[in-house]
């Protein structure tokens, strides 16, 4: 089906033995549970502003160790993708994002609740997010043992140039300053040298502590950066809340909804799953890029803005089939493109599975198993979230007097819960702190946990290299794909300072 | 303005403090790195990008972004919420977790915005009966039991 002819009859038994084997996995009853829970905590999660996927997934990674991989991998990409379905909610009805993949949407998704029409644009985000899903879903299905086999033949140098791209992609993409993105990724790469030497086991940076030993933990260091962090930030400026009232009626679009929102939502899907793959916040990129795109392509741009349901289709569609595109790297490469990635990668790693080439033909009930309840998954949200939105809506009026004291409290036993440890509970508030403070001058979180994870795959892959070559660097540039990526990272690093400043996602 | 000036400089001060601290380890050579190899480098990356940001700050290239004024009041209510979480960690393991987490509600309650006491004490005991049952009881998360002995 996605695979050279020759092989094509034997391969699409085969994927029809392994779409079997996945459902098999994801419909027992366990694993339909978790999945369940999984997308009512993700949509709980991009309802509420203040947690993101990233706190969430780093809170429940903790409670995740006695589970089987399977049910803990559905469970949590359930809470990423069912957050890209709740940020939208409250984006349209009541103008407050509740993740940064949903800020978009609020241009036109509130200007339509304004006109009454918020039943209708809901509805659309809804469809429209299962519709480009459902194909994020196919793509990765298609392309991630594609890419996996490909990488069976990387060496050292292919993975330092990997993990080195992927940083510098990010900082290029991020939202902010380069350089500080940059410089972000740099600390992170620091504060993944702490604890043993991957390679020799001599103990660096951990002065005499027992927790340091096996370097900063990605829990404490992920619900500081993201958890505590932005608890912080809302209370410094807790202000009396502006809620507007809509009456939601009529979920379900109409015709003429439908026809000026198929393209947009087929484009958003396709621009979101390869937007998806690169390293970076795929879904927050992608989100901007479909509405810029929908805008240009309009035959009344000008209209954007003002409540065209075009801009809540695309880039709604956008996002949630990036959320499937961003696995492919991780799951096939080893390599994760994003925080969120990177937790992932470290959910796997407590059930001691390693991620990378060898992972689908290792494990290919857990790979189709995921696949196929991210179709459960899908499908779920669906149905769950169009009825519910009424409860959304009230889970959104809770007061933050409550509401943040609880985040915090669930942060806390988060990370205790993990080893037992209190001291991992300073740790992790050292990085709110740091996290609080950085981001108050321009500097985000996301570089910093992506490079923690990468700092020790870049570093045993950049001395396993030198250890090939004898301590000659041209071997990074004699290997083809590697010396593709080297000059890719260049060209990545180079560019900005020629098209002088670097135009910005946001409008 | 100057609080660029300042990230930068403590960045610029963090890059020599690790390049420094990393010589105690063996460096190798570049046939084998060793141990100090990786983190040196990344300091003197480091301390390159801390320069650039400085000379970028002092030219007043750099602009503050996100950074909205704080309130002396948001200021306090963001000390007195860490100082509580700090609490939290120095008190869980001697007092347990159904105290603690008590008197964490508590100070966190009255501490964001003062609440009424009676709705104070109602919402802070049922937060840590709740949480321990889900938490201790339903999800066997192991929580220190302290004072109370449970």
């Amino acid at each position: 089906m996605c695979r050279s002819p020759l092989d094509s009859w034997e391969s699409s038994v085969d994927l029809i033995a392994n779409i079997g084997l996945g459902f098999s996995v994801a419909l027992t009853p366990i694993n339909l549970l978790f999945c369940f829970l999984g997308v009512l905590v993700g949509t709980l999660v991009g309802v509420l502003p203040g947690l993101g996927p990233v706190g969430a997934v780093a809170f429940l990674l903790s409670l995740t160790f006695k589970m089987e991989p399977a049910s803990a991998i559905i469970l949590l990409a359930g809470i990423y993708y069912g957050a890209m379905y709740g940020g939208s909610t409250t984006s349209i009805l009541v103008n407050i994002p509740g993740e940064t993949a949903s800020v978009v949407t609020c241009l036109d998704g509130y200007r339509m609740a304004r006109q009454g029409r918020a039943g209708a644009a809901l509805g659309m985000a809804a469809f429209g997010s299962f519709i480009a899903g459902t194909f994020g879903v196919i793509g990765l299905m298609c392309l991630a043992p594609l890419l996996g086999r490909a990488a069976l033949s990387f060496g050292p140098p292919e993975f330092f140039a990997l993990t080195l791209t992927g940083l510098t992609l990010v900082a290029y993409l991020s939202q902010a300053s380069m350089l500080k993105a940059l410089t972000m990724a740099t600390l992170g790469l620091l504060a993944g040298t702490a604890g043993m030497d991957p390679i020799s086991g001599e103990e660096r940076f951990t002065y005499g502590t027992l927790t340091l030993r096996d370097g900063f933990g990605l829990v404490p260091v992920a619900m500081g950066l993201f958890g505590i962090a932005e608890v912080l930030e809302n209370l410094a400026r807790i202000g009396p809340p502006s809620l507007y009232e809509t009456k939601i009626k009529g979920l379900l679009p109409n015709a003429k909804d439908w026809k000026d929102s198929i393209w947009p939502i087929g484009r958003g899907s396709v621009l979101g799953f390869f937007l998806g793959i690169l390293p970076g916040p795929g879904p927050v990129i992608a989100s901007f890029m479909s509405y810029a795109m929908e805008k240009r392509l309009s035959r009344y741009p000008e209209k954007f803005g003002t409540g065209v349901i075009e801009g809540v289709a695309g880039p709604e569609a956008a996002n949630n089939s990036a959320t499937a595109g961003s696995f492919i790297p991780l799951l096939s490469l080893g390599i994760p493109t994003s925080g969120i990635m990177a937790l992932f990668m470290g959910a796997l790693m407590i059930h001691g599975i390693q991620p990378g080439p060898l992972f689908i033909s290792r494990h290919p009930d857990l790979f189709w198993g995921f696949i196929a309840s991210m179709y459960v998954g899908n499908a779920m949200l669906l149905v769950l979230n169009l009825p519910l939105i009424g409860i959304w809506v009230r889970v959104l009026k809770t007061p933050y007097v409550i509401l943040f004291p609880l985040i915090l409290l669930f942060c806390l036993i988060g990370v205790y819960s993990l080893n037992a440890n209190t001291v991992e509970i300073v740790v992790m508030l050292g990085f709110g702190i740091f996290g609080f403070f950085m981001r108050r001058v321009g500097f985000e979180g996301a570089p910093f946990i992506l490079a923690l994870v990468l700092g020790p795959i870049m570093e045993t892959s950049l001395r396993q290299s030198l250890l090939i070559s004898r301590g000659d660097f041209s071997i990074f540039l004699t290997r083809p794909i590697c010396a593709v990526l080297i000059v890719l990272t260049v060209a990545f690093l180079i560019w900005p300072l020629f098209t002088g400043r670097k135009k910005k996602t946001r409008e | 303005m100057r609080s660029n000036i300042a990230v930068a400089a403590v960045l610029l001060a963090l890059a020599g403090y690790i390049f420094l601290a990393a010589g105690t380890l063996p460096f190798g050579t570049m046939r084998v790195p060793q141990t100090a190899f990786f983190p040196r480098t990344l300091a003197v990356l480091l301390g390159i990008m801390s320069l650039i940001l400085l000379a970028r700050a002092l030219a007043g290239r750099e602009a503050l972004r996100g950074g909205e004024k704080i309130e002396t009041q948001g200021w306090i209510r963001i000390a007195v919420t860490l100082m509580t979480l700090a609490g939290f960690a120095l008190a869980l393991e001697r007092l347990g977790f159904l105290l603690t987490t008590f008197l964490l509600m508590i100070s966190l309650l009255r501490a964001i915005e003062a609440q009424k006491w009676r709705k104070v004490v109602v919402v802070a005991l049922a937060t840590a009966l709740i949480s321990y049952a889900i938490f201790s009881l339903l999800l066997g998360v192991p929580l220190p039991a302290g004072l109370l002995g449970i």
